[in-house]
């Protein structure tokens, strides 16, 4: 804009001096578009010369406290930092620790994992679309971003007995079995999100004012993707098949016949587009879950076998829940080590734990997508105006505690 | 007697526009209903309430007085490196000067017996329209003074954003300078078509033109429409108080009643934009006169109003530089072309 002026005045005898404007600007931690961070912005006019992101105001030091708790113990702190998302973070470090013990997963239980984990990913773009929507101020997309989300938040709590943060998934199998009641809250809520999927392509996604405000803005080129380290929908936003679905299928992907939606523009727009994609592709796989799942039980024998029979009776009979006696908490698996991948709502989340034969692990190393897009978020940052930062912001679906740990 | 002198006084258009009605005392009961409204229908289309428990068989009516009563007995508090003066100063300009176009807006015309208005036929004789006017001020420019005091209140957010010291602030005290150049352009260029097209500045000789300003040049209206929403910070154009990015722009440092006035300030500004809209657009009090004429231009200023604020539950909000890109480079030509057909048509008008 700047040198646009003065290439229009030279010559005519009106030149102007433009003088840049340079300045910093504390976006956070207290500001509405900030979320847990500060954002450090160095502004020149109207353009973002630079940002520092300021992480670390949510850390919950996860990795280091998992080095004092058991393995069954860790399950709901692996879960806090992403609680929107926790049925991935769960099934991540689960999947980790089964490696280590060479336990089998029932098939059953492992279509309940992919159905869990379908569920928290529409509910985890819900949430996403709805922020990415009030930082362009489009109230509507928020509240119906949270009140759709709410729908499936629902079924989790009907399967899982919580809202949010879930620990369904243990080692071995599942807490609690799919009853016909929540096969049917699915089913509606399915037709109710198909239905509802239009009506937000009409006020959200083909509203001019969104789209001129997200197209063309913090284009995100394949290669660089790339080499950021982008993962997820923000990565396949930028023409990279890549989703660890299916190049690593896990749980019961493998059976599911879904596809993985790439778009090459790369831009906020495209990223949002991928993500209203998913979630019909994840409503696709909830419906072949239900038809497919196979009967079965829940649990694998090798831990199953421990449960004494009065638990059984009591909780398994009738109710199909798992209730394990107190000193499965504090099992030894063997020496090991093991990393297990799931692509979790934002991105490929990866666990690595070591295991030194005792009841806690030696080392947990947690990578989650949120922590992979700090760079991403800054690079992509340059260059915008500062309007334009919390549509970065929203559209990467970056989510602070998630990158604190 | 006195009763009657007191009436008489309590009547008179000097005092009874600008403090009663549509002024102040109005003014105060609208802003509650606009913005209880605003909250409800957004509410509606967001699955959701809106404003439910203070008041419950109001539907929530009462919400806001409890805002405003909390707001009331909150610290007001005033940075340490602000100049006081003009911190505190601010807003109570800005409400203030957003409430001075009020009085030069003709709200309807008096008859020469049989209303309670009648009484000021004599002292309100208009001798340019020959008609007696209901307004505050009686000028035969009242459509180039409204505009001229509406475009006050962009230098006094300038001012307020600038006196703050905070540097959200002042990004949006540069903001507002941008848009406040662009929307005054449109709005007065729009204004002018009107002008050319009835031969007036007045807007009593427009309103009773016979033919309502929207049918003669809807380019116009829309203009002027457009213009309306930037000056008084409605969605789509809510780029001066962007919270996601501005925290609430010019007013970040404001707490208490001072807050409440920053917000009540573009409330007000809109509904004196809404009056001009009314009565040069959608044919004022016409075909009433006197008081119930009155109350009509009120209300289709009402409705203006609640149609500019429930822009919110449709739209985002654009960027600074695509709004004014859009204002000069097809909202502008639009109301060039308003001033064209203005003075195509003018000649059959009248």
């Amino acid at each position: 804009m700047t040198s646009g002026l003065e290439g229009m005045l030279s010559g005519t005898g009106m030149e102007v001096e433009v003088v840049p404007v340079e300045g910093e600007l504390n976006v956070g931690p207290q500001h509405p578009g900030s979320g847990h961070m500060r954002i450090l912005v160095k502004l020149n006019g109207d353009i973002i010369e630079d940002v520092d992101l300021d992480v670390g105001y949510v850390h919950r030091s996860v990795e280091k406290l998992s080095e004092n708790r058991n393995y069954i113990h860790l399950i709901p702190l692996v879960e806090r930092p992403a609680i929107l998302d926790s049925i991935h973070m769960n099934l991540g470090y689960v999947m980790a620790v089964e490696k280590i013990l060479g336990v089998d997963v029932p098939p059953r239980a492992q279509y309940l994992r992919s159905f869990a984990a379908e569920v928290n990913r529409i509910a985890s773009h819900l949430y996403g679309m709805g922020i990415l929507a009030v930082f362009m101020g489009h109230s509507t997309g928020f509240m119906w971003g949270f009140g759709d989300r709410e729908v499936w938040v629902e079924i989790l709590q009907a399967l899982t007995g919580a809202r949010v943060t879930n620990s369904y998934i243990i080692p071995g199998g599942v807490r609690r079995d799919l009853s016909p009641a929540i096969k049917e809250m699915t089913e509606k809520g399915i037709t109710y999100m198909r239905r509802k999927l239009e009506d937000w392509q009409k006020i959200f996604i083909n509203n001019p004012n969104i789209k001129a405000r997200m197209q063309g803005v913090g284009v995100m080129k394949r290669e660089d993707a790339i080499r950021w380290g982008a993962v997820g929908p923000n990565l396949r936003a930028s023409g990279v098949y890549y989703d660890v679905r299916k190049m690593e299928p896990y749980a019961a992907y493998d059976k599911l016949d879904f596809e993985v939606p790439v778009y090459k523009e790369g831009d906020a727009y495209a990223r949002t587009l991928v993500r209203i994609e998913e979630i019909e592709q994840s409503m696709k796989m909830l419906e072949q879950i239900l038809k497919e799942i196979p009967e079965g039980n829940i649990l694998s024998d090798r831990f199953f076998r421990q449960i004494p029979p009065v638990r059984l009776k009591k909780w398994w009979e009738g109710q199909r829940r798992i209730v394990m006696p107190g000193y499965y908490a504090s099992f030894r698996p063997p020496k090991g080590e093991a990393v297990s991948r799931v692509e979790a709502g934002r991105g490929e989340l990866l666990y690595y734990v070591v295991s030194d034969g005792s009841s806690k692990p030696y080392r947990l190393r947690m990578i989650t997508p949120s922590y992979r897009l700090i760079y991403v978020f800054k690079e992509l940052a340059k260059g915008c105006r500062y309007a334009d930062l919390v549509t970065v912001y929203g559209s990467l679906d970056y989510f602070p505690p998630e990158a604190d740990r | 007697m006195w009763l009657s002198s007191i009436a008489y006084y309590f009547f008179y258009p000097s005092f009874f526009i600008p403090v009663i009605f549509p002024g102040l005392i109005f003014i105060l009961i609208a802003l509650l209903f606009t913005i209880w409204a605003e909250r409800k229908f957004a509410a509606k289309v967001q699955m959701r309430f809106g404003p439910f428990y203070a008041s419950k068989r109001l539907g929530g009516f009462l919400q806001l007085v409890a805002d405003m009563i909390k707001f009331a007995f909150s610290e007001i508090i005033v940075p340490r490196e602000v100049n006081k003066t003009l911190f505190i100063l601010g807003p109570i300009l800005i409400t203030g000067f957003s409430l001075v176009p009020i009085s030069v807006i003709p709200i309807s015309s008096i008859p020469q017996t049989g209303s309670i208005l009648s009484p000021y036929y004599g002292v309100f004789h208009d001798t340019y329209s020959s008609l007696s006017l209901f307004s505050a001020v009686l000028t035969p420019y009242s459509l180039a003074l409204a505009i001229a005091l509406t475009s006050v209140v962009s230098v006094l957010v300038i001012l307020t954003a600038w006196v703050t010291n905070n540097r959200f602030a002042m990004i949006s005290g540069i903001r507002e300078g941008y848009l406040s150049v662009s929307y005054d352009a449109l709005i007065t260029i729009s204004i002018i078509g009107i002008a050319l097209e009835f031969h007036s500045l007045d807007i009593s000789k427009i309103v009773t033109a016979g033919i309502p300003g929207i049918i003669a040049n809807p380019l116009a209206a829309i203009v002027f429409l457009i213009g309306m929403l930037m000056g008084s910070s409605r969605f789509p154009f809510d780029i001066t108080e962007a919270d996601s990015e501005l925290v609430t722009g010019p007013y970040t440092e404001y707490s208490g009643l001072l807050f409440v006035m920053t917000m009540a300030g573009s409330y007000i500004l809109n509904f004196a934009y809404s009056l001009i809209f009314a009565d040069v657009f959608l044919g004022g009090w016409t075909p009433l006169t006197g008081f119930p004429g009155a109350l009509l231009t009120v209300v289709k200023a009402m409705i203006v109003l609640l149609l500019s604020v429930f822009m919110r539950s449709v739209y985002g909000r654009y960027r600074i530089d695509q709004a004014l890109r859009g204002s000069w480079k097809y909202v502008f030509p639009a109301a060039l072309a308003s001033v064209i057909l203005g003075l195509v048509v003018g000649p059959w008008i009248r």
